[in-house]
């Protein structure tokens, strides 16, 4: 439908070609991905990754080279999905290749990122559901996408079961490093079976009654129109709040400061609909905290799902200091080692008589779901974030990176990302249904941190 | 129970078969040793009678023989006859056919970027036509039998759905599949473009105005009075006519360089149809160029790396079905493709009959070519329906290169001559590798055996090509 004012018309996205890129060595025939317990809990979900760059060519004859050299050591990114002998689903390396989608945006750049929301951000990747029989359909699909006057947007989509963030920003950012003829940083290590849990030591370990409680939460009836806003926060601003908190609570960090800060605002925003004693949901990556750690590269889901609950007053009075000691203390005592394997272990016994795997819940949400991306930000202050690493040119990092869930609607999702400025600076992605975020995004309590909006939808 | 008595029979008699053959080779060695070299043989005792004569009679005798006769002729006489001598010298001279020399060649390398997995041409051919999946299967069936490896190449515009195969698309192929491999010639012989005396491109299914031939003369900028020819719709043997063409240009320009650059371009034929006859060329054909440098000049005989000794051209195409053997045309949904008929393999094998029947005589030993009369003499006369003596052709060659068609073409071709597996290691090597680059395939061919290490000086090798037409071209090297 025609508007008259500008930012109020849907920019459009015209897919324009459709081709395949394929790797540059053949992968050796007959060879299988297995996927691990935790891959196949998160079936339920797919993964879309959106790298926007503000200018610089993105030339195909450019970027298809490393790309083509580099899916050399991703088989499981060129093969294609099929069941085992079981029932569950592997990943056929059959040598296929990645869909990728070519496209032209009407808007620039500039425009798109202040005003286009979550379902505009749904055009910037291909979005697909697993087809019955995905023996011909490719799992990860990526779409470069033209913007008016310059601007490109790198799209990857995959569904969950194969890659976590941090895998599918580490494919980007390998792609990139080929490109400049870089050695790749974080080689994948393919193997699921790295994470075959070691025997359980403690006894008190809540997480399998909390993954147990997911399985067999009722899918609600309707789901809410979700709307998002991405808030970007400057280093001096986090700064400032950072030390009135740390005066109380000296350990507290940028993440248990954002959590409690949007935890707090939301519960009120929300007042009207909550019922029970508020809980969230934290989805962290484990790779560095095991006590075995994984390196970066592994390829496939290594993330932890736990619950924190607290009391309703404690969210109603806003005391920021005291919501993020909290977090903080559940983050951090969280006995990771224990915790996850146990929940690896617990996703590995729901199997039948078959060994087929029971059906996969729903690992994100419904409750309210806060997303730690921190851990992209790697332990050497003067580097980047790894999603901020990938350059297709060089000196051009992304100006945003988002990251969207699919099959999350519910409460809402928080995602706490790193910022390109560095520092202490973030970016903090919510979707939330439609009227709360409307509500959210004038909460002065937040408005006090200035942060910038981005992605926040026609407002 | 009375199998264990047979057993041991059946052993006796196949050591008693394995000691025949053994015994027959030897004999076969033998004649053929005896009949090749008959002249020769029958030389020495010749030799030896007058060396033994002419040591018996003195140095004085010899003197007396010679003056006796010669006293015979007058001075006129005797000027005569040298001159005669000097006249028939020359005019040998004269007619002999300038030799002609290959400098080198250069094969396209496609770039592992175009790389086309089974996998992938499945999902393709599927996605493409969703409403076909039977011709589908049958695409796959054929690619799996075809002996292709997953390391062929199809040039960009034909990796997209739908396939977009724009005229522009198309020279963007041709520019970079042959500008990359005349570099690649240049750089390795050391010619320069302004030397090229004879430029001749051979192209089938893609013939643009203004032609190859110029494409390549504007960007490389040659000679304004260059002889410069492009050979379009002539199939797959395509190589061996541009070679004759070179050959007999050379022939009447002297001191020349001829360069000759035999490729197929895909862009525009790829098939989006479903008439199975017309999909075979989807499935086989890969991209490929190669560009060989010939000349008749004196001082390049030394780098050179073979002499063209004879190029044998055979056309069946008075033969209606031969001509309609490879036809393009369109199909009942007026989609444009290259039609393969069913009768393809009896036709190629009565085009190598022919070809073979020419060039047997020039190639083959006198050994070979007295069995060959013999039998056919014998099958006049006596046995009318016996099977005709094929002559051993690795008798006259090292090496051979088939024209690697398809897997079927290469077997067919292995039956029919009685090659080894190590004869036709290169054919197939280069169709798994490569594909059916379709005129350039006998230059990877070539390329293989000599990386190979296996091409001695001396060795001969037979091309042989099929194509359109219906043609069986040979070239001897």
């Amino acid at each position: 439908m025609e508007q008259n004012q500008k930012n109020t018309t849907s920019p459009s996205v015209k897919v324009h070609s459709v081709l395949t890129i394929v790797s540059g060595t053949p992968v050796r025939k007959g060879s299988v991905c297995p996927l691990s317990p935790l891959d196949h809990a998160m079936a339920h979900h797919s993964l879309h990754l959106i790298f926007y760059y503000s200018c610089g060519s993105f030339d195909l004859d450019r970027i298809r080279p490393p790309l083509n050299d580099v899916l050399s050591l991703y088989p499981i990114v060129t093969g294609r999905l099929a069941r085992d002998g079981d029932g569950n689903w592997h990943v056929k390396c059959t040598d296929a290749g990645v869909r990728t989608y070519l496209a032209n945006a009407d808007v620039s750049i500039d425009e798109w990122l202040r005003f286009a929301g979550a379902d505009d951000e749904r055009l910037l990747s291909p979005w697909e559901d697993l087809p019955d029989d995905p023996h011909i359909w490719s799992p990860f699909r990526i779409q470069i996408t033209e913007f008016e006057g310059g601007g490109t947007a790198v799209g990857l989509s995959c569904p969950h079961m194969l890659a976590d963030p941090t895998s599918a920003t580490l494919l980007i950012k390998s792609w990139t490093e080929a490109l400049h003829h870089e050695p790749i940083a974080h080689p994948p290590l393919l193997h699921p079976l790295a994470l075959k849990p070691p025997p359980a030591t403690t006894t008190s370990i809540t997480s399998p009654v909390y993954y147990a409680a997911k399985s067999t939460r009722s899918e609600p009836k309707k789901s809410p129109k979700m709307a998002s806003a991405t808030f970007c926060f400057l280093d001096s601003a986090i700064k400032k709040s950072l030390s009135e908190i740390q005066s109380t609570f000296p350990d507290a960090t940028p993440f248990d400061l954002l959590v409690a800060l949007f935890w707090t605002r939301i519960a009120r925003v929300k007042r009207s609909t909550w019922d029970q004693t508020p809980s969230m949901s934290f989805c962290m990556d484990i790779r560095r905290r095991l006590q075995d750690p994984l390196p970066d590269g592994f390829f496939g889901n290594a993330l932890h799902f736990s619950q924190l609950k607290v009391g309703a007053h404690e969210l109603e009075c806003g005391d920021l200091c005291n919501v993020a000691e909290l977090v903080h203390c559940h983050v951090a005592g969280l006995d990771l080692q224990d915790e996850f394997w146990s929940a690896v272990d617990w996703l590995g016994s729901r199997k039948d008589g078959h060994g087929k795997f029971a059906s996969p819940f729903r690992m994100y949400g419904p409750e309210l779901t806060c997303v730690n991306m921190e851990h992209m930000i790697p332990d050497e202050s003067e580097s980047e974030p790894f999603m901020y690493m990938t350059q297709f040119v060089k000196g051009q990092k992304p100006v945003h990176v988002s990251c969207h869930v699919g099959n999350s609607e519910g409460e809402g999702l928080i995602l706490v990302l790193p910022s390109p400025e560095g520092g202490l600076a973030r970016r903090v992605a919510v979707m939330l249904p439609e009227e709360e975020m409307d509500r959210l995004v004038e909460d002065k309590v937040i408005l006090s941190l200035e942060p910038t909006f981005l992605l926040s939808g026609r407002m | 129970h009375s199998q264990p008595l047979f057993l041991p029979q059946k052993k006796k008699k196949n050591k008693r078969k394995k000691m025949d053959s053994v015994r027959l080779k030897y004999v076969k060695l033998g004649y053929a040793y005896l009949v090749n070299n008959f002249l020769r043989l029958l030389l020495v005792p010749i030799m030896w009678a007058s060396t033994v004569e002419v040591l018996r009679m003195g140095p004085e005798e010899i003197l007396a023989v010679l003056g006796s006769s010669a006293g015979h002729l007058d001075r006129i006489q005797i000027l005569f006859f040298l001159l005669l001598v000097v006249f028939i010298f020359t005019v040998y001279l004269m007619s002999k056919p300038r030799p002609i020399y290959l400098v080198d060649y250069a094969l396209y390398k496609p770039s592992p970027v175009w790389r086309v997995p089974f996998s992938t041409f499945m999902e393709h051919s599927r996605l493409n036509r969703p409403y076909s999946p039977k011709s589908v299967e049958f695409q796959m069936r054929i690619l799996e039998r075809s002996g292709l490896g997953e390391e062929t190449c199809l040039p960009p515009a034909i990796h997209y759905i739908p396939v977009e195969p724009t005229v522009e698309a198309a020279h963007e192929e041709a520019e970079t599949v042959i500008f990359t491999t005349i570099d690649d010639l240049l750089s390795k012989t050391g010619v320069k473009p302004r030397d090229i005396d004879i430029l001749i491109v051979n192209c089938s299914l893609f013939s643009p105005t203004p032609s190859l031939s110029a494409m390549v003369i504007n960007k490389y900028k040659m000679r304004s009075n260059i002889k410069s020819f492009s050979l379009s719709g002539m199939g797959c043997s395509c190589s061996p006519i541009s070679v004759d063409l070179a050959r007999d240009l050379l022939q009447i320009q002297p001191n020349s360089y001829a360069l000759v650059v035999s490729t197929e371009i895909l862009t525009p034929n790829y098939y989006q149809g479903k008439e199975r006859a017309m999909l075979l060329p989807n499935c086989l054909f890969r991209m490929g160029c190669a560009a060989i440098l010939l000349t008749n000049k004196s001082k390049e005989k030394n780098r050179a790396k073979y002499q063209l000794m004879h190029v044998v051209r055979t056309h069946k195409g008075s033969d209606e079905k031969a001509y309609r053997c490879v036809y393009q045309e369109e199909d009942p949904e007026g989609k444009v493709g290259i039609s393969l008929s069913k009768d393809l393999m009896s036709i190629a094998g009565e085009a190598l009959k022919s070809n073979i029947t020419t060039i047997g005589p020039l190639v083959l030993p006198a050994s070979e070519q007295l069995l060959f009369l013999l039998s056919l003499i014998s099958r006049k006369i006596f046995h009318p329906n016996g099977k005709p003596y094929i002559p051993d052709f690795k008798q006259a060659f090292e090496h051979f290169c088939i024209h690697a068609g398809g897997r079927g073409v290469i077997d067919q071709l292995q039956k029919n001559l009685e090659l080894s597996p190590a004869h036709v290691e290169a054919s197939r090597m280069t169709l798994h590798r490569f594909g059916n680059t379709s005129s350039s395939s006998l230059w990877y061919e070539l390329g293989y055996i000599e990386t190979k290490g296996r091409m001695k000086k001396g060795d001969r090798v037979w091309q042989i090509a099929f194509g359109s037409g219906f043609k069986c071209n040979s070239a001897v090297w």
